[in-house]
């Protein structure tokens, strides 16, 4: 069977446009560094300005919602790990909140406060990663080495309890895999003792430092209306002024009991969400801290059970990670695995800003806008 | 009178980002000289799988297919016949293709007598793709050569210099304070 040449083409593949001579067809990536993955732009350049841009995905494409058919409910749980590979443990708590619902199964607590405590521990590896591409990205090199090595200390501790570093397979059903290594809490709050101290270095370098802010002040504006239109989540909502957090709208685990307050700015500028993350990492180091104190040190850490999922039963559940909202469907026809399997992940939503906002955008603003945005492509394509 | 000020703004600001990275200086090194020095892997880290033999020189293996039943990456094969004296099976080909296998220690976890182990040796870079087919023997060499290993039935173990398996102590095992805490609630009971 041949492919129709509709599809060849496509409507995504821009034509000059007649009568407009000096437009330029500029092709960003797929191979370019700054596209954190594969994912290839084509922009319209008139000039300094972007007169288009169309965003070509799939580069990385796994066929992760098909695989998971024709896997068993915890079979698929790695696979999980491999979508969004910045924040692997976060990626499997939506999948495991949705099949507990599905089974009616109930986390013990201390299994809860352990997850709590590495969903956001994982929020700052996730956002350390941030720091540090994005400003390679605009240029500067040193954040960068600095955000990797306080990565390295807490996949460090990571690796210590799950045995994985970026693919930790950790969370499960009912609970976590595996109990935790005895030094768990304490190594916890001894990084947050020392980490704590140089978040503000990252805040000199980066959003308080009058080169970034001269590249990232009123660019890149993102309005409520149109944040909300497309469905934005996440720290790029919040800088638009939307105090949209699953964590305090639809609670799960050990959140209804931590005491905190949605993160939100006004300007809906690249410096607004860059500040967005930096405070949400102070959040997460204060989120940990509450959690080592309410946690129980004894206890079961999860909850065993056998039980049969109907045929017809579906359930949607999504979580706060990094990037924004994380959702995960699933539907049952009985047998051992997801009758299908879909993710709705935030990083693909969160893309599809990117012609709104590129467009009337000087060209060396176009890396900088696609950097505050935040995507990972593993989640993008899946 | 603009020019000067803005210029002692700007001489103030790269002084302030300066003085981050002369502290970043003082921290010391980060990085490890890496073969010469080796990291030091944690012992529930699962960097590669291995097959355990006892130090009487027997499999733990009862080739119950449960780890290749399990397996997502349907990377095991297991060839088992009955065993003519008595009960039991008898192993006759353990593979596992390292290629595909993404260390989930699915199998590890499945594995009723921790026969299969996840061990930390990383260094698994080879010129020849045939040699991560792993078969039973290059498995058993693995778990041979371990320092120590891990199952989530039998916690952390180790080798200790007459060959003998023995459990690691409590300090090093997963849930390690909780049996500790618990300890102590009994002694201060009685």
């Amino acid at each position: 069977m041949s492919i129709p040449a509709a599809l060849m083409t496509g409507p995504t593949v821009l034509e000059p446009v007649v009568g407009k001579t000096d437009e330029m067809i500029v092709n960003l990536g797929p191979q370019h560094p700054a596209t954190h993955g594969v994912l290839q732009i084509v922009l319209g350049v008139d000039g300094e300005r972007v007169t288009r841009a169309v965003p070509h995905i799939g580069f990385l494409h796994r066929n992760h919602e098909k695989i998971e058919e024709s896997r068993s409910y915890a079979q698929v749980i790695p696979y999980l790990d491999r979508m969004d590979y910045v924040s692997g443990l976060q990626n499997e708590l939506p999948y495991c909140l949705a099949v507990e619902d599905l089974a009616g199964l109930e986390v013990p607590e201390r299994a809860k406060y352990i997850r709590t405590a590495m969903f956001e521990f994982n929020r700052i590896i996730s956002h350390l990663v941030w720091v540090g591409t994005y400003m390679l990205d605009l240029g500067a090199i040193t954040p960068f080495l600095y955000a990797f090595r306080d990565r390295e200390m807490a996949l460090d501790i990571i690796e210590r309890t799950t045995g994985g570093r970026m693919l930790p397979n950790y969370f499960t059903f009912g609970g976590v895999r595996r109990d935790v290594h005895p030094k768990f809490w304490q190594d916890l709050l001894d990084f947050l003792d020392y980490f704590e101290k140089v978040v503000p270095e990252y805040e000199t370098l980066t959003v308080d430092a009058p080169v970034f802010q001269a590249r990232s002040v009123g660019v890149g504006l993102l309005s409520q209306e149109l944040a909300v239109n497309h469905g934005i989540s996440g720290p790029n909502l919040r800088a638009s002024g939307v105090a949209h957090d699953l964590r305090k709208d639809q609670p799960y685990d050990a959140y209804p009991e931590l005491d905190f307050s949605v993160i939100t700015r006004d300007e809906g500028d690249v410096w607004a969400r860059s500040k967005v993350r930096m405070d949400e990492i102070y959040q997460s180091i204060d989120l940990i801290r509450q959690c080592a104190e309410l946690a129980p040190r004894s206890g079961p850490y999860l909850a065993r059970g056998r039980v049969k999922i109907e045929a017809g039963e579906q359930r949607y559940r999504a979580a706060e990670i990094s990037r924004g909202q994380l959702g995960v469907y699933i539907h049952s026809d009985g047998g051992t695995g997801p009758y299908r399997s879909k993710h709705r992940s935030p990083s693909f939503v969160n893309l599809q800003i990117i012609p709104d906002l590129f467009i009337g955008q000087k060209f060396s603003d176009v890396i900088a806008i696609l950097g505050s945005i935040d995507i990972v492509l593993g989640e993008v394509d899946r | 009178m603009n020019l000067i000020t803005e210029a002692a703004k700007a001489l103030r600001d790269i002084g302030k980002g300066m003085a981050v990275v002369s502290r970043a200086a003082e921290k010391g090194k980060h990085t490890n000289l890496y073969p010469f020095e080796m990291p030091e892997i944690p012992p529930v880290s699962c960097q590669s799988l291995a097959l355990i033999i006892e130090a009487d020189g027997t499999d733990r293996c009862v080739s119950c297919l449960a780890c290749e039943k399990v397996c997502p990456s349907q990377v095991i094969t297991i060839e088992r016949t009955r065993n003519p004296e008595g009960k039991g099976f008898v192993l006759e080909r353990f593979d596992i293709d390292l290629v595909n296998c993404m260390y989930c220690a699915a199998c590890v976890e499945a594995c009723p007598v921790s026969a299969i182990v996840t061990i930390q040796d990383f260094e698994l870079s080879t010129y020849d793709l045939q040699t991560l087919k792993a078969d039973k023997a290059f498995l058993d060499e693995q778990g041979r050569r371990a320092k120590q290993w891990y199952s989530p039935k039998l916690g952390v173990e180790y080798r200790n210099e007459q060959g003998e398996i023995q459990v690691a102590p409590l300090e090093q095992q997963p849930g390690g304070e909780a049996e500790l805490l618990k300890q102590a609630d009994k002694e201060s009971d009685n």
